[in-house]
């Protein structure tokens, strides 16, 4: 065979198969365009029925096995535990147990090598799972799929079992980024019974590793629950690292207890700018007046950041605005441009103008609203 | 004979529109729906309802701005509002433009049943 032959038979030859992988790719997409669209119209007809047994007492039309089997109608489920409460509830957990839903959807998170399946499951045991699914739940925190961990733990969060909470809040170090977040989220939906777990975590691990205890320090700002201001001052006079002091301090302004007040003013004398700006800002969230002379002061220090955000806390302060209106006369230009700014960023343009009016120096608001645009 | 009530329900979300004309038809009343704000605006406007359950959120158009434009065209058929958890704003605005009871999603069946009744 000569060599153009050759070359030629190639290029046909690829040429073929790249066809014969386009016309393949696009009938796997027309495939699976008409099995969505079947899916949705199950999806559909399972809607109908289930409302049926919601509206009707003692409905018969039945549920057979093919229908309980068929993701269509999980999916049916899911929608309807999410648009009903109360007594309604009981009623589709009825219709879940009677057809072994749960205990069918946790064979396919154990046994089925398929993910989709697998994934499927997990999100319905966090929909529609019981206490009986707590168990599973608790040993797929473990498993090898990031989506189904996360899955797993809402699950565990949803239906509010206790002893999760440690299971969930032990991770945290050892997660990635995505995952331990999602985590986080859950925890929060547990409200004030992850306070402890969570203070012990960070009691024990803050030595040790910084990205866990502070992602749960965060979540314990969300909580915002008063009894961990004590352990929080605690772990604050403890900690050298500054990322955990850092979400420490933040902690303390989101719980808001006039408690944390000395411990907040004293880090405004801190040698690290990024620990006095967040005490600055945790100190607007405590509510006291008290603190605005020191964040005044704070006002003039020599990063910007930390100007910027004392004089944002002194704003949510009460008595802030008139305090802030007196800085604008401040001899220090860069404590004036704070005020400035934060009255700015607080919408006081119309105040500005009356307090124009009477005859108040506002000369370095407006100067800033201008050159802002 | 008493005349069969009607009803106009307006939900973006499938499965309440499915659950709430198959409850609302188990107990007797005539069921329209629509599943975003215009649409729902368009067959309120009609005037045939006894009462209209309208959405919040929905694509389109929002519940509080089609009550609005109802309310600016003189008309005064009943409008139920269904509202999130958290919305309660909502809630105390949409009274102030004529709407006459609200329920939060998710909501109890029976409640709401018991809440058309009086209107209706």
């Amino acid at each position: 065979m000569s060599p153009e032959l050759l070359n030629q038979s190639a290029v046909i030859l690829i040429f073929s198969v790249n066809a014969i992988l386009l016309m393949a790719l696009i009938a796997l997409k027309v495939i699976h365009r008409r099995r969505m669209k079947r899916h949705e119209g199950r999806r559909k007809e399972y809607l109908g029925l289930l409302s049926r047994h919601m509206s009707f007492e003692n409905h018969t039309e039945p549920i057979t096995e093919p229908i309980a089997e068929d993701p269509a109608f999980l999916d049916a489920l899911i929608d309807m535990r999410n648009a009903i409460t109360g007594d309604d509830i009981t009623t589709l957990r009825r219709i879940v147990n009677h057809h072994g839903i749960i205990e069918r959807q946790m064979r396919h998170l154990d046994s089925s090598w398929l993910l989709g399946r697998r994934l499927r499951a997990a999100v319905a045991l966090a929909e529609l799972g019981d206490e009986t699914s707590a168990d599973m739940l608790i040993r797929h925190l473990d498993d090898r799929e990031p989506e189904i961990r996360i899955q797993c733990a809402r699950g565990l969060g949803r239906i509010r079992w206790t002893p999760a909470i440690d299971q969930i809040v032990s991770r945290f170090g050892k997660e990635i980024p995505w995952v331990s977040t999602r985590f986080s989220d859950t925890l929060v939906g547990y409200g004030t019974r992850a306070t402890w777990p969570l203070l012990a975590y960070i009691r024990i691990n803050h030595r040790f590793e910084t990205e866990g205890a502070v992602l749960a320090l965060r979540t314990l700002a969300q909580i915002q629950d008063d009894e961990a201001v004590g352990p929080l001052l605690g772990i604050l006079a403890e900690t050298s690292d500054l990322e955990v002091q850092i979400a420490t301090v933040y902690a303390l302004g989101e719980v808001g207890s006039p408690q944390a007040l000395n411990a907040l003013d004293s880090l405004l004398d801190s040698g690290e700018w990024a620990l006095r700006a967040k005490a600055a800002g945790a100190l607007g969230g405590l509510g006291d007046a008290a603190a605005i002379p020191r964040l005044v002061n704070s006002m003039r220090d020599e990063n910007w950041w930390v100007r910027r955000s004392a004089a944002a806390a002194v704003a949510r302060l009460p008595g802030g605005t008139d305090a802030l209106y007196r800085a604008l006369d401040d001899d220090d230009q860069f404590a004036a441009d704070a005020a400035a700014e934060a009255l700015t960023d607080i919408g006081e343009l119309v105040s500005a103008r009356r307090r124009a009016d009477e005859g108040s120096r506002i000369e370095p608001l407006l100067a800033h609203m201008r050159s802002e645009g | 004979m008493s005349e069969q009530k009607k009803i106009l329900v307006a939900d973006d979300s499938e499965t309440i529109r499915a659950l709430l004309q198959t409850a609302l038809e188990s107990a007797g009343y005539e069921v329209d729906v629509a599943q975003d704000g215009p649409s729902a605006y368009e067959l309120g406007n009609t005037g045939d309802y006894d009462l209209i359950i309208l959405d919040q959120l929905m694509p389109g158009l929002l519940g509080l701005d089609v009550v609005a434009r109802w309310h600016e065209e003189g008309m005064e058929v009943p409008v139920l509002m269904l509202t999130g958890v958290d919305d309660d704003r909502t809630a105390i605005e949409s009274f102030d433009q004529g709407v006459v009871d609200y329920v939060r999603k998710p909501f109890r069946i029976p409640e709401l049943m018991a809440r058309i009744r009086m209107r209706v």
